[in-house]
């Protein structure tokens, strides 16, 4: 039976600055979207390829962080997923050549690669299944993106009949394609060869250069240390073009995670897929017995909303939360032990664990995912007073907001 | 004799630093913040301290384990599991500050740097016989503050006035007391003011007192009287202990410079400069009026004014950091880069200039 093993990377902390300051708390990977943590989404997708074994998370985060985690997922998934932490970085495609014994402990005959900061529909059976007819020794996810921003990801060409990857480049100054690299991958056991292979051929020019001190400061790869392989500029532009390498269109939606106001976005993409794939966990309400629901909605089902209440579109409400009459949310995603009171009104927003908004308190963001200041953020702990307004704001944990504020970070 | 020292809570206000340690961990003159405390105590005889706190008592407890050692005092802590005000915490702790010796006992704000003449409090507490001793200090915009009106004599209060609009005294609440055992059953373990309830009301019993500190006081716990307080600290030093100072051709004015930092040529140093354990000073860099964390490398001809470098930081060849730069922990300032007041979290590089104040997460 051919076993397949998934691999998805998950990053660290000292790399997360972006992420703050929600991951003062939590480490961006167990952040919640659409009511799950964001790794989860990766997981469920990979527990739809037939035959998966096993779940591998690696990252730089201490184990402890996701220790409870993997446990409670393995349990309800019931596929062992393991945690490994990296001792130090070893690049994107060296993490997963450092624990290759372990990956390939069982014999799989391939293996899924995740980036866990991408939000997408992660077509996995449909990725594997293109990946055994083209017979290479990789398969990448592409996506058409606007031309003005394909400069930030991985472009590449591939060949319209063959779907062969002809060229790959990492984050170009001149436009070389609209095309660009999902960060999902299917490979054989092949890719531990190649990698392999650069390795070897990072030491042989290493040991060559203790011969001539010219070369050495020539080399442009000298400041890498010798076991450190990108898997984007090492691997995939490389064997771009020698039948080794395939490509996967998805027409469906893709973004990075890479700051809390995308994770705003994010959430609602998955809120709007569970529409379609798990219509049973998004909430609904007559406005009579229960809270009137618009649109996409996730309530946990700990949370409390008064029935006067108004939640939606795209709104996902974590444990525990309060939410008091007459209160109107929309857009926002409001995490664990939150109290709102009464009529107090959240739009395009993240409101922080343990936090407290006030009577006809509102807090507000502008909408735009992208900027420094488009969606308003509430760490943990931060009360809100009543009446109070916050706009366009940044404010740190266990702050205690008695003006209003606009366009302004609160340390 | 014991001592409760009020630490309260996350110190958001001298953040970043405080994103790295708890607020009376965070080095002042080259000294945790509360050591500089727990030393004036120690000097007039308090055998036993009570930290008064509500977050993170797990850092708290392993610094206190070191000091404890090494100052030969009990230090304990009192933590709080809901904000109790500034009356509250002590009789959460009433048990550790009463003992059958009936002396009074010092009660301290973490945030207040000031020369600590504890032994003139206890002879002026001897003297008037009331119940409670509160430390007074003259300032020039009163109305920031809670206000002591006082009898001038003996120094009996009157009663407090909380930011009067017109002027009615210029002495402020410098938050340190001297405090009877009896003070303890005024006090209910809830949410209390020390200030609006406790104080008012040994003072319409004519049991309350306020002694003018003598010499300087700083409430340091933001940035700007951060710096402002260093420089009243290291004026008092060089009047009473001038030897700590630095000296030499490349020195101007107050300097403080821990025994293990190595300072090179060329270099201009000064007035109102800390430099901590282990910095590395190169050549050609000037410093003025700045805190130098424990660690940080401070780049050749770098400069240097009106700012706070976190623990562990670099600062590059030719940057120029001025105006009340603030840099958390791990701040990395390339070469050649100019900051104006950037506000920096910890863990974070600056490749371009911040020309205008700006908080960098």
């Amino acid at each position: 039976m051919e076993k397949v093993v998934a691999v998805i990377m998950v990053g660290g902390p000292t790399k997360g600055t972006r992420f703050r300051p929600l991951s003062f708390n939590t480490p961006k990977p167990l952040f919640p979207l659409a009511g799950q943590p964001m790794i989860q989404h990766p997981i469920s997708a990979c527990k739809r390829i037939p035959n998966l074994a096993q779940i591998f998370l690696i990252g730089f985060y201490e184990e402890r962080e996701f220790a409870l985690y993997v446990s409670s997922i393995s349990n309800e998934l019931k596929v062992p997923v393991r945690y490994l932490k990296e001792d130090k970085q070893h690049g994107s495609a060296g993490g997963l050549y450092y624990f290759r014994d372990m990956i390939m402990e069982e014999n799989p005959s391939h293996i899924i690669l995740l980036n866990c900061d991408v939000c997408c529909s992660f077509p996995l059976p449909d990725l594997l299944e293109a990946h055994k007819r083209y017979g290479g020794m990789g398969t990448m996810l592409v996506i058409k993106v606007s031309a003005e921003s394909a400069h930030q990801f991985g472009e590449l060409i591939a060949d319209p009949n063959t779907k062969e990857l002809l060229h790959y480049t990492e984050k170009p100054e001149t436009f070389v394609s609209d095309l660009i690299n999902c960060g999902v991958y299917v490979f054989t056991p092949d890719i531990f060869t190649a990698i392999q292979g650069v390795l070897t051929h990072r030491e042989d020019r290493a040991n060559i250069r203790q011969v001539s001190s010219f070369e050495a400061f020539q080399s442009a790869t000298r400041t890498l240390p010798v076991d450190f392989v990108r898997l984007d500029q090492d691997i995939l532009s490389p064997l771009a073009g020698k039948k080794q390498l395939y490509t996967y269109e998805t027409m469906d939606f893709w973004e990075q995670i890479k700051t809390p106001g995308m994770s705003l976005k994010c959430s609602s993409l998955y809120l709007a897929l569970f529409k379609i794939t798990s219509p049973q966990l998004l909430a609904s309400g007559n406005g009579i017995t229960s809270a009137t629901i618009a649109g996409d909605v996730y309530i946990h089902p700990s949370a409390k909303v008064h029935p006067t209440a108004k939640i939606g579109p795209n709104v996902s409400i974590s444990a525990n939360v309060r939410v008091g009459a007459g209160v109107r949310l929309i857009s926002c995603i409001v995490l664990d032990d939150v109290e709102i009171k009464e009529n107090a009104v959240v739009l395009n927003s993240i409101i922080g664990w343990k936090s407290s908004l006030g009577r006809w308190a509102r807090v507000q963001g502008n909408g735009d995912y992208n900027a420094k200041l488009g969606i308003t953020i509430l760490g943990e702990a931060v009360t809100v007073e009543d009446e109070v307004v916050v706009i366009n704001s940044i404010v740190l944990p266990n702050k205690v907001l008695n003006v209003s504020v606009q366009e302004e970070i609160i340390l | 004799m014991k001592a409760l020292i009020l630490v309260g809570g996350f110190g958001t206000r001298l953040r970043p630093l405080t994103l790295s340690v708890p607020k009376p961990l965070v080095d002042f003159a080259n000294k945790p913040m509360i050591l500089h405390q727990i030393e004036a105590l120690k000097a007039v005889g308090v055998t036993e301290v009570v930290l008064a706190i509500n977050y993170q008592p797990e850092v708290m407890l392993n610094f206190l384990k070191e000091f404890e050692k090494k100052l030969e005092i009990k230090i304990t802590c009192s933590q709080e599991t809901e904000p109790l005000g500034t009356a509250g915490p002590l009789a959460l702790a009433r048990d550790k500050l009463i003992d059958d010796s009936g002396e009074p006992f010092f009660v301290l704000n973490s945030d207040v740097i000031s020369e600590y003449p504890l032994k003139q409090m206890i002879e002026f507490h001897r003297g008037h016989g009331g119940e409670a001793s509160i430390m007074v200090t003259k300032v020039d915009e009163p109305s920031k503050y809670g206000v002591v009106v006082m009898e001038e004599t003996m120094g009996k209060v009157e009663k407090f006035v909380e930011k009067p609009k017109n002027f009615v005294g210029n002495k402020i609440n410098a938050g340190i007391y001297l405090l009877n055992p009896s003070v303890l059953d005024r006090i209910e373990l809830k949410p209390t003011s020390i200030e609006k309830e406790v104080f008012p009301e040994i003072a319409v019993e004519n049991k309350l007192f306020a002694m003018v500190l003598p010499g300087f006081w700083m409430d340091i716990g933001q940035p700007k009287d951060y710096i402002t307080g260093l420089r009243l600290y290291l004026d008092f030093l060089q009047k009473n202990s001038s030897s700590k100072l630095a000296t030499g051709s490349n020195i101007i004015g107050n300097v403080l410079v821990h025994e293990s930092a190595k300072i090179g040529d060329g270099c201009l140093i000064g007035p109102d400069v800390a430099i901590g354990p282990g910095c590395v000073i190169e050549p050609g860099v000037r410093l003025s009026r700045c805190t130098v964390m424990r660690g940080v490398r401070i780049k050749k001809h770098a400069c240097i004014s009106s700012s706070i470098i976190g623990w562990h930081s670099t600062i590059g060849r030719w940057a120029r950091v001025e105006n009340m730069t603030i840099l958390g922990e791990d701040v990395h300032v390339a070469d050649e880069v100019y900051s104006n007041g950037a506000v920096v979290l910890p863990h974070k590089e600056i490749k371009s200039s911040i020309v205008n104040p700006e908080i960098v997460m």
